[in-house]
């Protein structure tokens, strides 16, 4: 079997709706960016972009994972990017995953070692206490 | 065990087209009946190797991102494949931020087997197999060493964080 995917005008764009990242200012100083789907070096620039609008607010971030299906090596070179300037500018910065998390995100924030870096937690709400938080000083 | 076809995908090395070879591969796998938590590192394995062809492989945008999938009695082998000037360590313009340097070191940790073939000016190719019945943890074997590093890299020596409580 052969798959030629339109190699002279390139491959229809798989449609961002399915693979959302929206803020969510509900918790008014700290702001959640919530991405869902699958997310790699295609949707990582827009990662970026979220990140850094939630940074320019100038509170507490909180990145939600809980509806991620998928997360590549892309995704956490956003996220390491974006908790160093947080923590540059003395904002909290976490993140955290639902009751449940997906083989395609729990594995490689296991094997990187990365939960306590970040870092990781579970549940919004007490990602938010978090965050109101960990940016006063807790560099390192 | 079920009969799977070898497949080859081609198409342009754009970031778009790494879904596409995800969804291609969770195709095989459900034909092959693998495990999800297999299935779960070959997509991240593959994820990495094609997004290094996205990133490293060619100077310009017009490069061939090539993928074949080889199932045998005892495993499923991925060959990710480009043909442009060899590994460049740095990523292209319009990624630039995008290489994090955790590719190889993950595909090596969730892979039974890897191999890296590559010359100057013939192109580069990643070999990754995995076994339909797995002894172990790949990732015991072959750990990601390291942790992030002060420039924003991944850093082989760098120690890590112990998990708070």
């Amino acid at each position: 079997m052969r798959v030629r995917a339109a190699a002279r005008t390139g491959i229809v764009a798989p449609h961002m709706d399915a693979n959302p990242i929206v803020l969510d200012d509900a918790a008014g100083d700290v702001v959640v960016v919530v991405v869902e789907g699958e997310h790699d070096i295609y949707t990582a620039p827009t990662l970026r972009e979220r990140l850094d609008e939630a940074i320019g607010r100038g509170g507490g971030i909180v990145v939600d994972l809980t509806g991620a299906t998928f997360v590549d090596s892309s995704v956490l070179g956003a996220l390491l990017d974006a908790r160093r300037r947080a923590l540059e500018a003395r904002q909290g910065f976490v993140v955290c995953v639902g009751e449940a998390v997906e083989p395609g995100v729990q594995r490689i924030l296991d094997i990187t070692g990365l939960v306590p870096v970040l870092p990781v937690i579970n549940g919004r709400e007490a990602a938010i206490e978090a965050a109101r938080t960990n940016g006063n000083g807790a560099r390192g | 065990m079920t009969a799977a076809p070898d497949v080859r995908l081609t198409m342009p090395a754009r970031a778009e087209g790494v879904a596409v070879v995800r969804q291609a591969l969770a195709g095989m796998a459900d034909a092959l009946a693998f495990d999800a938590t297999v299935l779960a590192d070959m997509k991240m394995a593959v994820s990495e190797a094609c997004t290094n062809v996205v990133v490293h492989a060619y100077e310009e945008a017009d490069g061939v991102l090539e993928v074949d999938m080889l199932a045998d009695e005892v495993a499923l082998t991925i060959q990710v494949r480009d043909h442009g000037s060899g590994v460049r360590p740095h990523a292209t313009r319009s990624y630039e931020g995008a290489a994090l340097g955790l590719g190889l070191p993950l595909i090596a940790a969730l892979t039974d087997a890897f191999e890296l073939r590559g010359a100057s000016g013939r192109g580069t190719e990643v070999q990754m197999t995995f076994n339909y019945a797995r002894d172990g943890d790949p990732a015991e074997e072959n750990p990601v060493e390291g942790s992030i590093g002060d420039d924003g890299r991944w850093d082989p020596g760098a120690t890590r964080e112990t998990p708070a409580g």
